[in-house]
């Protein structure tokens, strides 16, 4: 940010939000009048859209966008019904399985989470939206659909977690939950974030998976609120250019290990970086799942529950 | 300073009881409306709506985890119970200048913060923790016993172990007004100990062990962080889906009347045990004597 400040003689204030819902509620009762570059996630971008509380950007003022990757560049989730473009995704990573190569043996796969020879040392997130998308596509739900299951998909999807159960050592909650869980020899084998990965490699023998059938992804994108000003539009503008250039890549490459939307500084990284970054092999973007909840999610929350119950 | 005369000593509890019965209330009432609202495109709709309640009735999961509640509230009460009697009645005989310390104790559990604990006891209780190790080291297991951690065993320990101290303050506390002649000349007149106890102490606890009892079920049966953390797979709450109903689900509506039907549940038992509790004959005999 300090490079932005210089750059532009402008000053950058962050405010801290617990969540996207807050910064959604925040939006929409006008609470964020003082705002003026909002942070959705990629999926969670329609409810902005459609309830009117963006700004539908020019993208010609955004030129460093030329050089996005093309599933972030075309990607439909940030457009409105009229076309126009409402979002800019910036910042991404995937949620990998992250496993013990000691103890399991070969790469692992969703299959593994679900194979009985590991009893006891596996682990699920306790979170009904990624647990039951990666039931349906272990009993073979196209890509496509596993966020909008019917009913005959989503018992099927349950039996699966249902006869997986017995089998976990836990349910993780936090990120941090887990990386202690992996530390302490309690499980080698979990569907993840990368936290574990960076916190262990190097005291013990851990990998990351990255499952062709469908790979969780996160993904931020910058907007601008309806309401904003020209002048602050222009300033906007100038800042989204900045985070898809190459100065801020080089920086959260190379500090946090993620890898921004943009290929602008991938040929220049070392192949080391480039596979820590999920950026080595580019036909992992054709594996893409975004998680989003379905209309009946409440729904999916029973099922969730009933496993855990059962 | 001497008051006006109209207004008692007694009527400066108003403006707390006040503040605690809205408190109390407020919540109550937002949830029971809340509860028959509709959500439409994330927004909530006023509406007069029976669907979550027709829901509720019909879902046999929220019964189960209400139920489960209730349960882990009445074990917790029961167990701490147990082992609160004997440690209450030890301290009832410490001499006066080892109270004090003795109090400072009981009470160490709760200086340091749940999820602190909850950690500590994963170091102690998991495979490659302090008591497998123990126990592989002594030769007695070949290998972890893992029921020790992430099992109904543990969250059943940690609840009891979290809530032992509220139980054995309030039954250290109604021992100490437990005339010791009475006991002397129970034992004299020829009662074996046990007699002594359930027939002199245990009657004239009674309301301490209420006092601690109703405080343990609701602490316990309201528990999340706990099941979830230390109960692996078993570890699911009507307070964890309560909290995933408001939040990704938005369905507000749903999250209110579940809250609300929980709260119903452990008040009917609370209530219920309280009057059975409070009419027992000794309760009456300690309560309602001449001040």
């Amino acid at each position: 940010m300090t490079r932005f400040e210089a750059l532009t003689g402008v000053r950058v204030r962050e405010s801290y939000l617990s969540s996207d819902d807050a910064q959604f509620a925040a939006l929409r009762t006008g609470a964020a009048s003082d705002w003026d570059i909002v942070n959705p996630s990629l999926n969670g971008a329609w409810r902005y859209v459609k309830a009117g509380v963006l700004k539908p950007l020019d993208l010609a003022k955004i030129p460093t966008r030329s050089q996005m990757y093309p599933p972030f560049a075309s990607t439909d989730k940030v457009k409105g019904q009229n076309g126009a473009t409402y979002a800019v995704p910036y910042l991404w990573g995937l949620n990998p399985i992250v496993y013990r190569t000691d103890k399991i043996q070969g790469e692992a796969s969703y299959a593994t989470l679900f194979d009985p020879k590991y009893k006891g040392q596996l682990a699920m997130r306790d979170y009904a939206l990624e647990a039951i998308a990666i039931a349906a596509l272990h009993v073979g739900v196209p890509r496509e659909r596993v966020f909008a299951l019917n009913a005959s998909e989503l018992a099927e999807a349950k039996k699966a977690l249902v006869a997986q159960k017995p089998l976990l050592r836990t349910y993780w909650q936090t990120i941090g939950d887990l990386t202690n869980l992996f530390a302490t020899g309690e499980v080698a084998c979990a569907f993840s974030w990368r936290v574990p990965y960076d916190e262990l490699k190097g005291k013990m023998p851990v990998a990351m998976a990255k499952p062709k059938v469908g790979i969780m992804g996160w993904c931020d994108c910058f907007a601008m609120p309806a309401s904003i000003s020209d002048e602050k539009a222009e300033l906007g503008y100038k800042f989204i250019n900045y985070l898809l250039g190459p100065d801020y890549a080089s920086q959260i490459a190379e500090k946090g290990n993620y890898a921004t939307s943009s290929s602008i500084i991938r040929d220049t990284l070392s192949k080391e970086k480039q596979a820590d970054i999920f950026v080595d092999d580019l036909s992992v973007m054709d594996s893409f799942l975004w998680p989003i909840a379905p209309d009946n999610y409440a729904e999916w929350l029973k099922v969730w529950n009933e496993v855990k119950a059962s | 300073m001497t008051l006006p005369p109209r207004l008692r000593r007694e009527h400066l509890a108003v403006p707390v009881a006040l503040l605690f019965g809205l408190g109390s209330l407020a919540p109550i009432v937002v949830l029971a409306v809340l509860s028959v609202f509709r959500v439409d495109d994330f927004d909530l709709v006023p509406a007069v709506s029976a669907r979550t309640w027709i829901e509720l009735a019909g879902t046999p999961i929220y019964a189960v985890l209400i139920g489960k509640a209730l349960l882990s509230g009445a074990a917790t009460a029961v167990s701490t119970a147990l082992m609160g009697y004997p440690i209450a009645l030890a301290l009832r005989r410490l001499p006066p200048s080892l109270k004090g310390p003795a109090l400072v104790v009981l009470l160490t559990p709760l200086y340091t913060g749940e999820v602190v604990r909850i950690y500590a006891w994963r170091v102690t209780l998991g495979a490659e923790g302090l008591v497998n190790s123990a126990l592989q080291a002594l030769g007695l297991t070949q290998s972890p016993l893992t029921f020790l951690l992430f099992s109904p065993f543990t969250t059943g320990l940690v609840l009891a172990y979290n809530n032992a101290p509220f139980m054995i303050l309030s039954l250290w506390v109604a021992a100490e007004t437990v005339e010791p002649r009475l006991i002397e000349a129970a034992r004299d007149l020829g009662a074996r100990p046990l007699d002594a106890f359930f027939r002199i102490v245990f009657p004239l606890t009674l309301p301490g062990l209420a006092a601690g009892v109703f405080t343990v079920f609701t602490l316990a049966a309201g528990e999340m962080l706990t099941p979830s953390l230390l109960g692996g797979t078993s570890g699911a709450t009507a307070m964890a889906l309560i909290e995933n109903l408001f939040g990704t689900a938005f369905d507000w509506p749903m999250a209110s009347a579940l809250a609300l039907a929980l709260l119903a549940a452990l008040f009917a038992v609370a209530a219920a045990g309280a009057a059975l509790v409070l009419l027992s004959r000794s309760a009456r005999a300690v309560l309602w004597r001449a001040p």
